[in-house]
């Protein structure tokens, strides 16, 4: 068994400063947003949407706090949030699609102003929780692999 | 994860997502017959039905169906063929309740070897559309009332409802209805639409109300069309609304029912709801009464006067307007509460009071003289459309202005404003934006105002627009607006007028009416909702009233001429 070295298990080795913070600012700014939209926006509470965004929150503010704080463990708890925003994300954005199709499937036209306020709510999921999070694993990927074979 | 393995993830999400949406609106849209499926016939009698047969084609003739009839003198029968099927969601409640176009589908119910239907009329009858799933914070209900759809199965299907849900197969069912009778009038369209359906519209609207005014002077508030009953509930602007349109009615038509009705209901705020508010007079009964209900009670005083009903009135408006006067802040606005135990007003604004207090003080204007309510009245048009409206991305959203704009357009040969008449032109842009055409929803809704498929659309905010749009028409032609803005606007108001004449109850459909002649002429909420409340008439009627006395290019002098 061979193992791994040290510096990949360091935020500080594989990702600049700058990209930690830049990624820890997303990462804080994806839960705000979560938070505000799901258990402030939201008029009433429903577990299938509060408790995935209640993980969501929770896994990005911490890797948003280990980013900033150069913690051992916050590359590995960014690229999890990632994945699993980017999980859950695809699943509200597929979850609207086929919801808003099962609708003009029963009702017929959904009409302008209908077919406006549902490309708007993708519009406002896809890039938190879809672009952002898929960005986020290809930048951490990369720079876990170039930590791993030394590179800078 | 490598970019090449992240991109092929995304793109089998993407068609993944693309291939379910496509295999769902092909599911679930309706599977239209070449011939119907079945015919529903029912037999109605004052509402009920009491009878109810599946035949396999239209007319079709029966022993039981005749003899059903004949034993119930004056029931319809009405043959709803089944034209079109498709499934329905049944392990969601909320899923259920969203499967079905209100006013449209219907139910079919298969449980063993027996089908039973529940059609569009039933659950109309039963008032069963609108009511699934509520939005308190909202206001708002969508959908049918499930319980009432699962009880009708259970009844005709002899299973318990939760059997029926579990076991049976539930399908929706798209119906064309044939009620027995003298072929139905041809659609109303802006094109087609004439100043007499109007008038003969407006004047059925007000025998309406005041046949729900009692000896007292107060309406039926709130009736259920399909069983006549009056709903609890009560007032005081929507009864002051409702006497200021029965006045307008009284002036122009000269009935005698609709006069005597006019002055019970304005004697009833007169008598009942007219107390003291500090050094002035206002209308309430509560401790803490609004600004509301005495702006609309002085427009309905003055309407009073002006159909020459009774001359005391005019002792009645100064106090009025005193206390209206009294409630504005110095910037305009209008403080809309007043606590009479502590005897001082309360700075809050809720919806629709301020824009109903400068109409009130600019009537009062121009019928007493009184200088002050002519400032008053200008001032908080100024407000209300300019810095009471001033923030950013307020070019992009709008409140209710109907009153605030029949109060500029009240002003403009006193006092006229052009950065309010521009506020109201912007709304009613903004409102044309939200206007249905045709083919927008599955509904009939051509000039209703609204967004996405599910609410059926609201026919109050239609009658108060469109009310708003002639208002700012009128306007807008005195200040020397461009053709094409004023073609815009009579189109919009136009589109919104045949869409109210197409949906007021002159009759309506009678058999699903427990007492027809009673509600005839109504307004309904929508063309589900038939819960009639005394504004629906009123917004619908005055727009209609506006509409006759404008007057037209073609046509100088208006169709509604002082009687």
């Amino acid at each position: 068994m061979t193992s791994r070295p040290a510096a990949w298990y360091s935020p500080r080795a594989m990702l600049s400063r700058r990209a930690a913070w830049t990624i820890g600012a997303a990462k804080a700014v994806t839960a705000a947003l979560v938070a505000l939209g799901v258990f402030a926006g939201l008029p009433a509470r429903w577990w299938p949407v509060d408790v995935p965004a209640a993980v969501l929150v929770a896994l990005e503010a911490a890797a948003a706090f280990g980013l900033f704080s150069g913690a051992r463990w916050a590359a590995n708890a960014a690229r999890f949030g990632a994945a699993v925003a980017l999980a859950l994300g695809a699943l509200a954005v597929s979850c609207l699609a086929v919801t808003a199709t099962w609708l003009s499937g029963v009702y017929g036209a959904v009409g302008r102003g209908g077919a406006i306020v549902l490309a708007l709510v993708a519009a406002l999921v896809l890039p938190y929780l879809v672009v952002l999070p898929a960005a986020q694993l290809l930048w951490l990927g990369s720079s876990g692999r170039r930590a791993a074979s030394g590179r800078s | 994860m490598s970019v090449r393995a992240l991109a092929r993830l995304l793109l089998v999400w993407v068609v993944a997502t693309a291939v379910v949406c496509a295999l769902v609106h092909r599911a679930f849209a309706l599977h239209v017959r070449d011939a119907p499926i079945g015919v529903v016939v029912s037999a109605w009698s004052a509402g009920q039905l009491v009878g109810r047969w599946v035949m396999s084609r239209e007319g079709a003739r029966d022993a039981a169906i005749d003899a059903s009839l004949a034993s119930h003198p004056g029931a319809t029968r009405v043959d709803e063929a089944v034209v079109a099927e498709g499934p329905v969601v049944s392990w969601s409640d909320t899923a259920l309740a969203l499967s079905f176009v209100p006013g449209r589908d219907g139910v079919s119910a298969t449980y063993g070897d027996r089908t039973a239907f529940v059609t569009p009329d039933e659950l109309l009858a039963r008032q069963a559309y609108d009511h699934g799933v509520s939005f308190p914070w909202l206001q708002l209900s969508v959908g049918v009332d499930v319980p009432v759809l699962l009880a009708l199965l259970s009844e005709r299907l002899g299973a318990p409802a939760r059997d029926v849900l579990e076991r049976a197969t539930l399908r929706r069912i798209r119906v064309v209805r044939t009620v027995a009778g003298p072929p139905p009038p041809p659609r109303t369209t802006a094109r087609t639409m004439t100043d007499a359906d109007l008038k003969a519209a407006a004047f059925d609207a007000a025998a309406y109300l005041a046949r729900g005014v009692d000896a007292q002077g107060r309406f039926r508030y709130l009736v259920d069309a399909p069983t006549n009953k009056t709903l609890s509930g009560y007032d005081w602007p929507r009864h002051a609304g409702a006497t200021y349109f029965l006045a307008q009615i009284a002036r122009v038509s000269g009935d005698a029912d609709v006069r005597f009705a006019t002055l019970r209901a304005a004697g009833y705020l007169r008598d009942h709801a007219m107390v003291a508010c500090g050094a002035n007079r206002c209308i309430g009964d509560a401790p803490v009464v609004d600004v509301g209900s005495t702006a609309l009670a002085v427009v309905a005083f003055i309407e009073v006067l002006g159909a020459d009903l009774d001359a005391s009135y005019a002792l009645l408006v100064p106090e009025l307007t005193a206390f209206l006067r009294s409630q504005q802040r110095p910037d305009g606005e209008f403080m809309h509460e007043y606590d009479r135990d502590a005897g001082h007003p309360i700075d809050v604004q809720l919806l629709y009071y301020s824009g109903e207090a400068a109409l009130a003080l600019s009537r009062a204007h121009a019928r007493f003289g009184d200088p002050r309510d002519l400032v008053a009245a200008s001032r908080a048009v100024a407000r209300l459309t300019g810095p009471g409206w001033a923030f950013f991305g307020s070019r992009y959203y709008w409140g209710e202005e109907h009153w605030t704009c029949q109060a500029v357009d009240d002003l403009w040969d006193r006092a006229p404003d052009r950065a309010a008449l521009d506020f109201c032109l912007g709304w009613q842009a903004f409102s044309r934006k939200l206007q249905y055409g045709p083919g927008d929803t599955a509904y009939d809704a051509d000039g209703a105002y609204g967004f996405g498929p599910i609410l059926t659309p609201r026919l109050t905010p239609a009658g108060s627009r469109t009310e708003a749009a002639i208002a700012t028409l009128r306007a807008a032609r005195r200040a020397g607006v461009g053709e094409a803005e004023l073609g815009e606007l009579e189109q919009q108001a136009r589109r919104g007028l045949a869409l109210l004449l197409r949906h007021q109850f002159r009759p309506g459909p009678t058999h699903l009416f427990d007492d027809p002649a009673a509600v005839e002429g109504a307004m309904p909420g929508s063309e589900v909702d038939w819960q009639l409340r005394i504004d629906y008439a009123q917004h619908a009627g005055c727009a209609m009233v506006r509409w006759l006395e404008l007057g037209r290019p073609d046509a100088p002098e208006p169709a509604l001429q002082a009687h």
